[in-house]
């Protein structure tokens, strides 16, 4: 990495986005953070960060979910890459959501509270991956817009 | 997931109260329909007469009624057809029937069929509007009842995500300061600090472990969790428990050993829940076991169900304890199971959920040298009529 990739957090709790945007700064990375969908949505547009992590329940309770459709009909958007943390994955044993499920076009879905060696990791793969292929790779979900 | 579209649906099924108490009037004899008519209109209702059956039946789902006057004797479509008819597209129109006495019987089947009462002819018009009345508030009652089965539904469901996401915030976001801190100054904390923060994670960890076990068990009480109609294969979900549960086995030094009949068809019940099951009683297996100690999972049809055995030679469950082991909240008690963190609620998960898919979860053990689970699942019915072989 020449330059600092930039990472949007989007989540309405401050201690989370707090936490995990020491985390991220501390691998290096230059953090973002907006409070709801719609402040993430206008800084995501403006920034155009490499990396957006999602929260779900926002106010709005599945607010994240709009946010990420919004997000994808942002020409400039469309294929970053954007990580969806949420602790109703961990919760809700049918609410199965996987990027193979295919209707939401989110890159990766993971846990809250989030592992921080995991998301380290998946965050360095996801952005290497859409630089390498200068596009990512578009889910299923995404595909019928 | 989405309240309002539930709430908008609620109302429009329950009409304001006060509004005009609507009824049809089937019948082909057209003296029976004008005096019918006069009768209950006088009596405030808002009438509609048919002389055919069909005319009637296409016009409920424009308007609906609350109360259906059906006549039993009629040429073309008879009153039975009509009942038959309407109950498929109006399950809460009150139905009533009008019989001459010779068709006493056919009034019978007619209340088989769904009709709520019967006027037999000839009638006064003090009886009609007994029977009218009587139907109206049926209707009534019967709308009042489903109204409030949705509201208790509804708050039910706001209070289990309301929990889920007030309990549940304050726990992940300190949970999630401990982990980046222990994460990032892993080299630099001192042995006291570090060991008291990663006790502290553990036990954050715990309580949403708690908190989320309560709540999957909530949700399958609500009957919303378990799917019998979906098909499962079970060495894909054993593969992914022995998977998951490989670190923890590792550690304590236990082998897991897999053994399934490869000609095991699929099962009856969604993924999520089989999953549930397998993950719970493998987990139970290996932290319940000694060092060296062994966990044995098998599977084989057995009938027209599956027989999943989780074996452990692990410390056995005392025999005053087996009573209660599938109740909530319980746990086993003893020097050994103290220092094993648990909810006490995963075996009451996988107890609801064997039921609920029509399977049963039985228990055998004996102290210091082991326990075996037995869970029967029913096999999914294929077309060959088949999950037969054994």
């Amino acid at each position: 990495m020449s330059e600092p990739k930039s990472v949007l957090i989007i989540d309405d709790d401050p201690d989370f986005v707090h936490a995990v945007g020491e985390l991220l700064a501390s691998s290096g990375y230059q953090v973002s953070t907006a409070s709801n969908g719609r402040e993430g949505l206008d800084l995501a547009k403006r920034l155009q960060p490499d990396l957006i992590l999602l929260d779900v329940m926002m106010s709005e309770r599945t607010e994240g979910f709009f946010t990420l459709e919004q997000i994808r009909d942002v020409p400039a958007l469309a294929e970053t890459p954007v990580i969806v943390i949420s602790s109703i994955y961990s919760d809700h044993p049918v609410f199965k959501v996987s990027p193979e499920a295919g209707w939401l076009p989110a890159s990766l879905f993971l846990p809250k509270p989030v592992d921080p060696a995991r998301l380290i990791a998946e965050s360095a793969r996801l952005i290497a991956a859409s630089a390498a292929t200068g596009a990512h790779v578009p889910q299923a979900g995404s595909s019928g817009r | 997931m989405t309240a309002q579209v539930m709430d908008a649906g609620m109302r429009t099924a329950v009409p304001p109260a006060g509004e005009a108490r609507r009824v049809f009037v089937i019948d082909d004899d057209d003296i029976m329909l004008v005096s019918c008519r006069r009768i209950l209109e006088k009596a405030g209702y808002e009438v509609e007469t048919f002389s055919h059956g069909a005319e009637g039946i296409r016009r409920i789902p424009e308007a609906p009624p609350q109360l259906l006057l059906v006549d039993l004797k009629m040429p073309e479509l008879d009153g039975l057809q009509v009942i038959e008819r309407v109950r498929e597209i109006d399950e809460d129109v009150v139905i009533a029937v009008i019989t001459g006495y010779a068709t006493i019987s056919t009034a019978v089947d007619a209340m088989k069929a769904g009709a709520y009462d019967f006027l037999p002819k000839p009638f006064t018009p003090d009886e009609l509007r007994l029977i009218v009345n009587r139907g109206c508030e049926r209707w009534r009652l019967a709308m009042e009842s489903k109204r409030l089965r949705r509201e208790k539904e509804e708050a039910e469901r706001r209070f289990v995500t309301f929990v889920s996401h007030q309990l549940k915030s304050p726990l992940v976001a300190a949970k999630q300061y401990l982990d980046v801190l222990l994460y990032t100054h892993k080299g630099e904390l001192s042995p006291r600090t570090s060991e008291w923060l990663v006790r502290a994670q553990v036990r954050l960890g715990e309580m949403l472990n708690l908190i989320q076990d309560w709540l999957a068990l909530a949700r399958i009480e609500r009957g919303t969790v378990c799917d019998r109609t979906a098909t499962t294969d079970l060495p894909g979900i054993v593969r992914q428990a022995v998977d998951a549960v490989a670190p923890q086995a590792e550690a304590a030094g236990v082998t897991v050993e897999v053994e399934i009949a490869p000609s095991l068809p699929l099962l009856g019940g969604d993924e999520a829940s089989l999953a549930t099951i397998v993950t719970n009683l493998v987990s139970n297996a290996v932290k319940y076991n000694r060092v060296g100690g062994r966990v044995t999972i098998r599977a084989a049809a057995e009938g027209t169900m599956a027989l999943l055995e989780v074996v452990d030679t692990g410390i056995g469950i005392p025999d005053q304890a087996i009573p209660h082991l599938f109740e909530e909240f319980y746990r086993v008690r003893t020097d050994q199971t103290r220092h094993i963190a648990g909810t006490g609620l995963g075996l009451a998960i996988c107890k609801r959920i064997a039921h609920d898919l029509g399977g049963s979860i039985e228990v055998a053990s004996r102290v210091g040298e082991g326990t075996r689970f037995a869970v029967r699942i029913p096999l999914a019915a294929t077309a060959a009529g088949g999950g037969v072989r054994a």
